[in-house]
């Protein structure tokens, strides 16, 4: 599925993934591929975007506010602002 | 006809000012293309917000959220009786017209707003801005200048977050925003938008039944806000990026007028010198002429 991270000031991420954790205003929310369509608020926290094909290839993004969005297996997470994590 | 030592110290103050000019056209084509890429890294978010709201838009929903409330809805008369204006302007000159056109359009709607009786109130971003308004007397709600041309989306947030409390507590109608749009380089028209209220969006039902979570209601009333924020924030990048669009347009024609300008000076000089050579010549043979009679 594909997956796209967009922050006010500009697009962060964009890419295949196989699998993403993402911080809801709730708790965590996993999205795996052929995902009902579904739209959330975000809250603060990480999120975690598997890559397709590339074993243990995880991007990490910090992000706060904004929401999440699922449909036709394309994911797309709208943050104020996200950056990613120094690992 | 001028001297030529005269002449030779109009060329060099010529030739220091178009070497300035030339200079500050390099700076601001450098700025320009950062500032150009925030305006673009900026549209993916505004755009994904508006089709998200306009896909969890319904007009029942409206009726519960005052930031889209329209002028005149509550019944308290038709019309906007008391607006906000923000003019967003630059801090620096030295770039044409560019805070004249933005000044004159705060201007024309000002009017345009008294002449509907509207109580108007002003708010200004910008040295420029501030000076004009300042010197016309008239009274300025809020001001700033600290924003300069790297605006953030905290500056947006504390600009728009007053603005949008005093507009639901219903002390305004209505709140624009006056900035230069940014087309392209050449292209940036100065432009009023009416962020407040939040112009009902066009319903898209979308095919797609989503899950929702929380209620569109709770989502709506995260993502109004931010929105509106974010029209704040591409008000401020757009004019940053138009700004140092019509400074570059600016400096470039300074440095073609200094060219224009040196080559007639260098012309009068080169005649002036060869006149005076000629007039020597003739001197020197009058003299030789004079004394062999």
């Amino acid at each position: 599925m594909r997956v796209s991270v967009i922050s006010a000031e500009r697009a962060v991420f964009e890419g295949d993934a196989e699998a993403v954790v993402a911080p809801a205003y709730d708790g965590l929310v996993g999205i795996l591929p052929r995902h009902a369509p579904f739209m959330t608020l975000l809250g603060h926290g990480v999120v975690k975007i598997m890559h397709t094909g590339v074993p243990h290839g995880t991007t990490r993004l910090q992000v706060a506010g904004g929401f999440l969005q699922v449909a036709y297996d394309v994911v797309r997470i709208v943050a104020r602002s996200a950056a990613p994590v120094a690992s | 006809m001028a001297k030529p030592r005269e002449l030779k110290r109009r060329i060099r103050s010529v030739q220091n000012t178009k070497k300035i000019t030339k200079t500050m056209e390099l700076v601001s084509t450098s700025k320009l293309k950062r500032a150009q890429d925030r305006v673009v890294g900026a549209r993916p978010y505004a755009q994904a917000l508006a089709e998200v709201i306009g896909q969890l838009y319904s007009p029942e929903l409206a009726e519960r959220f005052p930031l889209l409330r329209q002028p005149g809805y509550t019944g308290r008369g038709a019309g906007v009786r008391r607006a906000a204006l923000l003019l967003i302007t630059s801090n620096r000159g030295l770039c044409g017209a560019f805070n004249a056109n933005l000044i004159r359009e705060a201007r024309r709607r000002l009017e345009e707003l008294e002449k509907q009786d509207a109580h108007t109130e002003l708010h200004l971003v910008g040295k420029k801005g501030i000076s004009y308004f300042k010197f016309t007397k008239r009274n300025i709600a809020s001001q700033r200048i600290d924003i300069g041309d790297r605006p953030t989306l905290e500056h947006a947030a504390e600009l728009a977050k007053p603005l949008m409390e005093r507009f639901s507590n219903g002390d305004l109608d209505a709140v624009d925003v006056v900035f230069a749009k940014f087309n392209s380089a050449v292209s940036t028209p100065p432009t009023t938008l009416r962020i407040l209220p939040i112009a009902a969006p066009e319903k898209r039902r979308s095919a797609v039944n989503y899950i929702l979570k929380p209620s569109a209601a709770e989502i709506l009333e995260q993502l109004l806000p931010l929105y509106v924020q974010n029209q704040m924030y591409r008000a401020l990048v757009e004019t940053a990026a138009a700004e140092h669009g019509a400074r570059r347009t600016a400096m470039k024609n300074a440095t073609d007028a200094g060219s224009d300008m040196l080559t007639i000076l260098q012309r009068t000089f080169n005649r002036a010198r060869q006149a005076q050579i000629t007039q020597e010549l003739a001197e020197i043979v009058g003299g030789a002429e004079a004394l062999k009679g």
